[in-house]
């Protein structure tokens, strides 16, 4: 499969509350809140890192889950994640510099 | 509204430094309030030093004569033809008798100020100035230097402090520049709020447009020339040397050589 | 409030989180509204480096959502600086100002800051009543250009309006030119005292009648523009109070610092926690005695409020009690609005 990266958005407002993540859209001031493994996932999210890789090396460990399984749902807890203009994803690294 | 809840006392607030007039006549009191309007301070406000106005007939001599400033035993004896003042420094209070001019208070406030000013490390200069992007700006020069020219160019963005005459004074490590009310040409008073001093301009014209940085020394000495200086006393003197002194060398000084057109503004961005 | 909103704000309380800061970059400001609450204009103000680790502080302690005003934004030389700072740090950040300074630049520069609104003020829909309000000829013309501008770079707008006596009767045609200039609109009912406590601005509001007029108005969210937590005041409940409640959010998940650095909990309510130059935030959020204080009260320490049959109508201030002298009282403007609302008069207000 091919490679995927994703990046926080650079629009996007965020604070770590402890155990889970807020996420506050700029553009529709959506409010999301991302439970502990989206929450890892967001905090690697940084454009250069392939999302095989965060899963493989903060989920898959961590919190003790297959890794078919684990990319597969972050996969499409992201792709929604994308269509609310939260996070960038794309098939090459996306530029640095997101919040 | 008004710096007064009783009907004759007005504060009027420059740079922070509150002058208290008491008007012994109330109609003069509220022609005063009516000049200075958007620098009048808050009743509640502390007064550097209070003043007691009186009104005296009229003595037909000069009001455009020079003004006289000098120091005996201890205080200001402020002198012109239509009016005399005194100003106390160490008891910070002080009285003026005039004609019933609104404008002869413009005076005694400038020379009161002067020497507020220079007792706290700074000064006032003729100058116009401005807020760009937040930088203060100040633009000095003589009569017909062209400051007048310089804030009808101002773009909008610009806040203009004074067409005239700006406040400098020390804040901590750095100076601010205030507006004033002193109006010049223009005769729009200036807007009441101050910005950390980022740079300043000797005004001169010129074939073209032109920035040239001046070295610290050459920058006083023209900067001197520019500072409001109205009595003969070696004390007053050396601290307004001084200040000027420390102002250029910690702010950066150029001559601004200009053509009256628009564009000029782009040099100081 | 929306659901998720409470439950974030829920969390937020039970770990003490400052969710919310509004924090005043200067209190200079070259307008002079008539209504200002605005005493001291030239005091000391953070340095930039001051203001960048005070946001790394509040970033540290878990607040989203920052306010960033004045006094006039604009006339800071580093805020942009400051702004960019803050988005780096992923603060969700609104900007208040007059507009009047706001350049096309500027405007695209808040922009691609990615920005979540800028809030200004209209007084008026008629440029010379507002002009009147602010007491510079030409700033509603600089203002509405502004908004034109901010909305054209896909800014949201917010036109806040606060209520007074010379327009009253005018709101909903500013509420109208907010949505031709394509912003949102906002209606703060309350024009509240000085902060060194003088009551001569009070005088500026709007009548009983008006007020009335206001809080029946469907389409109105008329809430004081600096509460965004706060509770919505309810119709009458038949419920009793709850006892434990908190009057507001102010100390709790919110508060305000001054462009000196001092920590109070909210902008109107001026009861200093401490000064950031002087002590971490951290430790003057958690630790100072007078935030302790605040955060102990409870509607059951109130007195006067907690008997009063009008308990759950009202968005008691607690700022504003405190400047009337009392942190536990009542706050006669808002018992005043209770008035306006149903004709009524509570305690405070007894012939």
């Amino acid at each position: 499969m091919s490679e995927l990266y994703v990046a926080r958005h650079p629009a996007a407002a965020w604070r770590r509350l402890e155990d889970e993540v807020i996420v506050m859209a700029a553009q529709e001031s959506w409010l999301f809140t991302l439970n502990e493994v989206a929450a890892e996932i967001w905090e690697a999210a940084d454009g250069r890192t392939p999302l095989a890789s965060i899963v493989r090396d903060r989920i898959c460990e961590k919190f003790e889950v297959d890794f078919e399984q684990a990319y597969r749902d972050a996969e499409e807890l992201l792709r929604a994640l994308a269509e609310r203009g939260i996070v960038l994803l794309s098939e090459t690294p996306l530029e640095a510099g997101t919040p | 509204m008004t710096g007064s809840d009783a009907s004759s006392r007005l504060l009027i607030e420059i740079a922070g430094l509150g002058v208290a007039l008491n008007c012994e006549d109330e109609e003069f009191a509220r022609l005063v309030a009516g000049a200075y309007s958007s620098f009048l301070a808050l009743p509640g406000t502390p007064a550097a030093c209070e003043f007691a106005v009186h009104i005296a007939p009229p003595r037909g001599t000069d009001p455009d004569e020079d003004v006289r400033v000098s120091l005996a035993d201890g205080k200001w004896q402020i002198r012109r033809g239509d009016f005399e003042a005194e100003f106390d420094p160490r008891a910070r209070q002080g009285w003026v008798r005039h004609t019933a001019n609104p404008y002869s208070v413009d005076t005694v406030l400038r020379i009161v100020h002067t020497l507020l000013a220079a007792d706290a490390g700074g000064f006032l200069v003729h100058a116009a100035g401005a807020i760009l992007n937040g930088r203060g700006l100040i633009l000095a020069g003589a009569s017909g230097a062209g400051k007048t020219t310089m804030c009808r160019l101002a773009p909008p963005d610009a806040v203009l402090l004074s067409d005239e005459i700006c406040y400098v004074m020390r804040h901590g490590e750095e100076y601010l520049v205030h507006g004033t009310p002193f109006a010049g040409e223009l005769g729009i008073p200036g807007v009441k709020v101050s910005a950390p001093a980022a740079a300043l301009y000797l005004l001169a014209r010129g074939n073209q447009h032109r920035l040239v940085p001046l070295k610290p020394a050459e920058a006083a000495r023209q900067l001197l020339r520019c500072i409001l200086f109205f009595a003969e006393d070696a004390e007053l003197a050396g601290k307004v040397f001084n200040s000027a002194c420390e102002f250029v060398r910690r702010t950066p000084v150029y001559r601004l050589e200009f053509q009256p057109e628009l564009g000029v503004w782009e040099l100081l961005k | 409030m929306s659901g998720l909103m409470e439950r974030v704000t829920q969390k937020a309380l039970a770990l003490g989180v400052p969710l919310s800061v509004h924090l005043d970059l200067t209190w200079r400001c070259h307008l002079s509204c008539i209504h200002c609450y605005l005493t001291e204009r030239n005091g000391r103000e953070l340095t930039t480096a001051q203001l960048v680790r005070l946001l790394e502080e509040l970033a540290e302690c878990g607040t989203l959502f920052l306010l960033v005003s004045g006094g006039e934004v604009f006339l800071r030389p580093d805020f942009f600086e400051i702004v960019e700072a803050a988005r780096e740090l992923a603060f969700s950040v609104r900007v208040k100002t007059s507009g009047t300074l706001l350049d096309d630049e500027a405007a695209r520069r808040l922009a691609r800051l990615h920005v979540a609104g800028v809030d200004v003020s209209l007084y008026s829909h008629r440029p010379e009543v507002h002009d009147a309000v602010t007491r510079l000829e030409g700033s509603f013309a600089r203002t509405v250009e502004a908004v034109r501008r901010l909305v054209a770079y896909g800014v949201k707008v917010r036109v806040v309006q606060v209520l007074m006596r010379m327009a009253e009767g005018e709101y909903s045609r500013v509420r109208e030119l907010a949505a031709e200039l394509g912003a949102e609109y906002s209606l703060d009912p309350t024009v509240t005292p000085r902060l060194d406590g003088s009551r001569s601005v009070v005088r500026l509001n709007a009548s009983h009648a008006a007020w009335r007029k206001v809080f029946e108005d469907p389409e109105l969210d008329a809430r004081p523009e600096h509460c965004p937590l706060s509770p919505e005041p309810q119709e009458a409940a038949q419920t009793a109070p709850e006892w434990d409640s908190l009057p507001c959010s102010a100390g709790h998940t919110s508060c305000y610092i001054s462009p000196s650095g001092d920590v109070y909990p909210c902008v109107q309510f001026p009861l200093a926690l401490g000064n950031v130059t002087e002590r971490p935030f951290r430790e003057i959020w958690a630790d100072s005695p007078a935030a302790r204080r605040v955060r102990s009260i409870r509607v059951a320490d109130l007195p006067i409020c907690r008997s009063c049959e009008f308990l759950n109508q009202c968005s008691r201030c607690p700022g504003l009690a405190y400047m009337e002298g009392d942190l536990t009282g009542p706050s006669r403007l808002n018992c005043e609005q209770v008035f306006a609302r149903t004709g009524r008069r509570p305690a405070p207000l007894a012939e």
